[in-house]
């Protein structure tokens, strides 16, 4: 029930930033191999640049293993009186806006979207809901990522 | 090269069979610089975690899911995906991506494909599910 | 007449279907073959008395009706018919509410409140019976879910034959193409959400799977 939830309401509407960070070739190479990806673009700097890019570029996902750089409060979540902690991935959405190269330097944004409560299989959860923005040095948007996450109560 | 006007409703994209590592998996939660062991890469922290073993961290998953795209339709047309893990992934099982046209229409002057995408598992266990939007050229 | 009775739009959390993707994916069905007259919007935990989907049911040829999926202490149940009475007297929004007060509750405001996949494990009926509750006020139930598990629809079953009850089928969609996976057939001809709790209570209806469903004229 929605009054049985308590946490830190004057989260929303406030930004927490990180950066910038540099993407190297490397950290592209290891997510694409990690992802098991064998497209050229996303492995070969020569590849990528007969193609037009300025140098390899990452993968549409890449920048989920960079929301965690994002330093986040704790939302002090309560259900029921009791505190809840833990947690795992319930869902995540990844909005790819420009084309991330390596040499791009980015800065990413995030702020807390949504806290609800709903009960599935393995009992009571509350879903935490952060939305994060990543742009680069040109100030360009070039990704936007929902991260989704179970609590149990 | 893949045109939006040789898409269908219905098409269905993939299938793209794999599955995840070990090795895999820690490699991945290196360059995620997620410490290890953690329950993606160790068998009693998983546990601990009331997991039957070490599972493959979602965006993970997602990664995979969004190669089937890319392979499909070109590195720059994937512009959304969205989705939802849905059951834990365990490594070494047979794991199946596949998606299928939902819609087609034109969109702020783009050419739009929507899809649902789906990872299973060989007993039809849906580990993850979601949606992906992609952007295609009209045929010359 | 087929309805799928349990459905998620965009308007629900965990949905990634818009209800045009869903009458447009009909469309599909249709030219593959399938009969599909309808679909019951059920969305998680409230009901959406300000979306009207008539022009989309009529430029579509679906009828779309909706109702809601709500969580309870003893597993989710879907309701039809929802009313604005009904809506005052119970608060969709909580987790725990009360189940036998939620079935009594819409019997007494005009709707009829079906618990949802009662085979699922962890939070189908079936897990509370087997711990010893009672339910008297339950008389259908999902006994065909889409979003059903590996037996989780053979325990549905078994809990129907065990306790006589009816049962009706939907998909369960969160996504487009898998609207309509399952379906209920009805004997009446259903318009609104009023002939659909007339059509429960007259208990003719059969849960589908979609592949059971042809709109080849000989086959009847």
């Amino acid at each position: 029930m929605a009054t049985e939830l308590e946490y830190d309401r004057s989260l929303y509407g406030i930004e927490h930033d990180a950066g910038p960070f540099e993407v190297t070739e490397s950290q592209i190479q290891a997510f694409s191999r990690g992802i098991a990806e064998t497209n050229p673009i996303y492995t070969d700097a020569a590849a990528a640049k007969s193609q037009g890019f300025q140098d390899i570029v990452a993968p549409p996902t890449f920048c989920t293993i960079m929301v965690h750089r994002v330093s986040l409060p704790d939302i002090g979540l309560k259900f029921g009186g009791k505190p809840v902690t833990g947690g795992m991935h319930a869902g995540q959405r990844v909005q790819a806006r420009a084309p991330i190269t390596a040499g791009d330097h980015l800065t990413a944004s995030s702020h807390l979207k949504e806290v609800y409560p709903k009960t599935g299989r393995t009992g009571t959860m509350v879903f935490i809901v952060w939305e994060t923005t990543f742009r680069n040095q040109d100030g360009t948007v070039v990704a936007d990522v929902q991260e989704s996450f179970i609590r149990r109560g | 090269m893949l045109y939006f006007e040789d898409v269908e409703l219905g098409d269905e994209i993939g299938p793209l069979e794999t599955e995840a590592t070990d090795d895999g998996v820690l490699a991945f939660c290196q360059v995620w610089n997620n410490r290890t062991p953690n329950r993606f890469t160790d068998q009693a922290i998983a546990e601990e975690a009331n997991l039957p073993g070490p599972i493959v961290p979602g965006i993970m998953s997602m990664g995979m899911m969004a190669r089937l795209l890319t392979d499909w339709a070109g590195a720059e047309a994937l512009k959304d995906l969205d989705v939802v893990f849905r059951q834990p992934v365990p490594h070494h099982k047979p794991i199946t991506i596949a998606a299928t046209v939902t819609d087609t229409r034109q969109e702020d002057g783009e050419n739009v494909v929507e899809c649902d995408i789906l990872m299973t598992g060989a007993e039809g266990e849906r580990y993850v599910g979601g949606k992906a939007i992609i952007a295609l050229p009209s045929k010359p | 007449m087929y309805l799928d009775m349990h459905s998620h739009s965009v308007s629900s959390d965990d949905s990634r279907a818009t209800v045009e993707q869903y009458l447009k994916w009909i469309q599909v069905l249709r030219k593959r073959g399938h009969v599909v007259d309808g679909i019951v919007l059920t969305e998680h935990r409230k009901f959406d008395y300000d979306k009207d989907y008539a022009a989309l049911a009529n430029q579509y040829d679906v009828v779309v009706l909706k109702g809601s999926e709500l969580d309870t202490r003893y597993g989710h149940v879907l309701v039809y018919g929802v009313t604005e009475p009904l809506t005052k007297d119970i608060d969709f929004g909580n987790v725990a509410m009360d189940t036998r007060e939620l079935l009594k509750a819409a019997r007494q405001h005009g709707a009829y409140a079906v618990p949802a996949h009662p085979g699922r494990f962890g939070i189908g009926l079936t897990e509370y019976i087997q711990q010893g509750e009672i339910f008297d006020d339950v008389h259908i139930v999902e006994r065909l879910n889409g979003g059903s598990r590996k037996g989780e629809n053979e325990r549905a079953w078994e809990l129907c034959d065990d306790k006589g009850y009816l049962g009706v089928g939907g998909s369960d969609a969160h996504l487009t193409s898998h609207i309509c996976t399952c379906l209920t057939r009805f004997e009446a001809k259903i318009s609104n959400e009023a002939d659909l709790v007339e059509a429960l209570l007259s208990e003719q209806f059969q849960p589908v799977w979609l592949e059971d469903t042809t709109n080849n004229p000989t086959s009847e």
